[in-house]
């Protein structure tokens, strides 16, 4: 099941045009705490100094900015090019029809050509007409957005409700980001569940990633497959097993770890104190500094701090 | 049949557990069949114990190949890509997990050196356990097109559903608000959004409900660990008042729930009369007569 990747397609992955360290958060299935763990270590960072931006890349679900209680600022619209059609121009040939994977272009009798239904932008319409009749047109299908507060800098995507144009979205925001990576020390991304394109773009130039598990059936079977793709992109990564406390599953998260050559480099349990926190939108590393969550997600920080240094 | 599909935005706040914990029983007394289409991290079956029975490969994606005799090295198709799914120096690439398979890349070639072809992109997993079937979707790993895939394991779903003269299926739908989410909806009777008391929680199921409005879907609401947070709970219970949201059910948090988890088994059946396990049961009653 797991093909070999050519070495063009490694390497764009690992392309990034700037020195800044990327630190990638994801975990393969939902609710393990990712984006808890994402904003505590970026919050942390930041109070030790660094100029730091965080980056939601969970554009379906983003929470970030909610778990910091900021708002959502500088909003920028993402947009893709969707087919319009010049009546005078269109002949009717009906190529660009033809060529539309989606099927989504209609043309009613003796009419111009219609897009009706879902658009991904692919401009293909665009590459077989014979009369110039297609002019490019505007959809919006998500925003990103950027909230500053002091050294930290928020970077959110949002794919818009309906839609399903995530990876574009995805895209955009990674854009943004690293054209201005120069202003920062270190940039942390916060991923969505799953193992699919979203999640690679999202992880897309991350030096290191920390894979977010729990110890039950399902954090073991989902970190399997997130901890293959990391090996099939030959990512740097290390595991945190979130609510460690939970009975039974520890031995297989070990054993997966171990599957994959890769180490669990910190544990989090269930704790009162975090899950007060959480829902308080204050940064568990800052309402309780003192906790055990708090001291050991700074810990994280720190390690994260030094291997950059 | 009726059809209705598990979702919430927001991700473990336990999807797989309460579709598997509905299916079960009311497959005592009802024909029901299930569907995982969260295809990324299919783990309803995990939570069943269910057997493996069958399994086979889906073709539901198509992809871009180059013919490397053929190909000039023009480069032109890297700059015509719209998803930024071709790179190469000496020769163009294809990053198939980018590529959407549209072709523009093919139409463009001067050469005619590229081709859009069908690919394999994930499997098609039939489970059983006592009573029950699941129709699971697996994305292959780094795979895309999953909202395709999900398409094929509904049409599976439905199919096997007919057969067996099923009066319910239960679908276990993906985290997030996108294609596969979307692909998970279509067509079903009713929506059940499983949520939990988090600010994040909230959020996500706000915008899972706009996704349902946009659809024109009837939803209702399951307030899970209800009571870890009784304010945000109450933020829910007043956002679903004032928009005329069904609430279903509100299940306690419940220590043997993971319990059972980690001994795979499902609560329900290992603690029928856990808190949780009775509020689960009236629910899924509940479900039956939506």
């Amino acid at each position: 099941m797991i093909t070999r990747l050519r070495p063009e397609i490694i390497q764009s992955f690992h392309r990034k045009p700037f020195s800044t360290p990327v630190i990638g958060v994801t975990g393969g299935k939902g609710g393990v705490g990712k984006t808890t763990v994402a904003v505590n270590i970026a919050a942390s960072l930041a109070d030790m100094g660094m100029r730091v931006a965080l980056v939601d890349a969970d554009v379906d679900a983003p929470n970030a900015a909610i778990l910091l209680s900021l708002p959502q600022e500088q909003p920028l619209d993402v947009t893709i090019t969707v087919p319009l059609f010049d009546d005078k121009k269109c002949n009717g040939c009906g190529e660009c029809i033809k060529v539309c994977r989606l099927n989504s272009l209609f043309l009613p009798k003796d009419q111009t050509v219609l897009l009706l239904g879902e658009c991904n932008g692919c401009e293909a319409c665009f590459l077989v007409c014979p009369t110039e009749a297609i002019y490019r047109g505007q959809r919006i299908v998500g925003q990103t957005y950027k909230t500053v507060k002091t050294n930290l800098a928020v970077y959110t995507g949002e794919l818009q409700p309906g839609l399903e144009e995530s990876a574009l979205v995805v895209n955009e925001l990674k854009k943004r980001v690293f054209d201005e990576a120069d202003q920062f020390d270190i940039i942390v991304v916060d991923t969505s569940p799953g193992t699919h394109c979203n999640v690679i773009n999202a992880l897309k130039g991350a030096d290191r990633v920390l894979a977010v598990t729990e110890p039950t059936p399902l954090g073991r079977h989902d970190l399997d497959l997130i901890l293959s793709l990391l090996d099939q992109f030959e990512v740097k990564r290390s595991i945190l097993v979130n609510r460690a406390d939970l009975p039974g599953g520890k031995g297989l998260i070990e054993k997966t770890a171990k599957k994959h050559e890769t180490t669990v480099t910190a544990e989090l349990e269930m704790d009162d104190q975090l899950l007060q926190s959480y829902v308080a939108g204050i940064l568990v590393v800052r309402m309780f500094p003192q906790s055990k969550p708090a001291k050991i997600l700074n810990n994280l920080a720190r390690n994260i701090a030094e291997v950059k240094a | 049949m009726k059809e209705v599909v598990v979702l919430s935005g927001k991700g473990g706040v336990g999807k797989s557990s309460l579709a598997a914990a509905i299916g079960i029983i009311l497959a005592e007394e009802s024909r029901v069949m299930l569907a995982d289409t969260d295809v990324d991290a299919p783990n309803l079956h995990l939570v069943l114990g269910a057997v493996l029975e069958s399994t086979e490969d889906i073709t539901a994606s198509e992809k871009a190949f180059i013919d490397y005799d053929l190909c000039s090295r023009c480069m032109t198709c890297i700059d015509i890509c719209r998803f930024s799914a071709i790179t190469g120096d000496t020769e163009p690439v294809i990053i198939h997990y980018a590529c959407e398979g549209c072709g523009a890349c093919a139409i463009s070639c001067p050469v005619d050196a590229i081709e859009i072809r069908p690919v394999v992109n994930g499997r098609l997993n039939l489970f059983s356990c006592v009573g029950l079937q699941v129709v699971a979707g697996a994305l292959n790993i780094g795979e895309s097109s999953s909202g395709r895939l999900v398409d094929v394991v509904k049409k599976r779903a439905r199919k096997e559903a007919k057969e067996c003269k099923a009066d319910l299926l239960i679908t276990d739908g993906p985290p997030g608000i996108g294609c596969p989410v979307i692909a998970s909806m279509k067509d079903a009777d009713y929506v059940l959004l499983v949520t939990e008391p988090t600010p994040s929680a909230l959020h996500d199921l706000q915008r899972i409900i706009e996704v349902a409005g946009h659809f024109k879907m009837p939803l209702g609401i399951v307030i899970n660990r209800a009571d870890i947070h009784p304010e945000t709970n109450t933020l829910i219970k007043q956002f679903a008042s004032e928009n005329g949201f069904d609430l279903l059910a509100e299940i306690p948090y419940d220590p043997c729930l993971p319990r059972a988890l980690s001994e795979g088994k499902l609560a329900v059946m290992a603690y029928p009369d856990a808190p949780s396990s009775l509020v689960i049961k009236e629910l899924a009653f509940r479900v039956l007569q939506l």
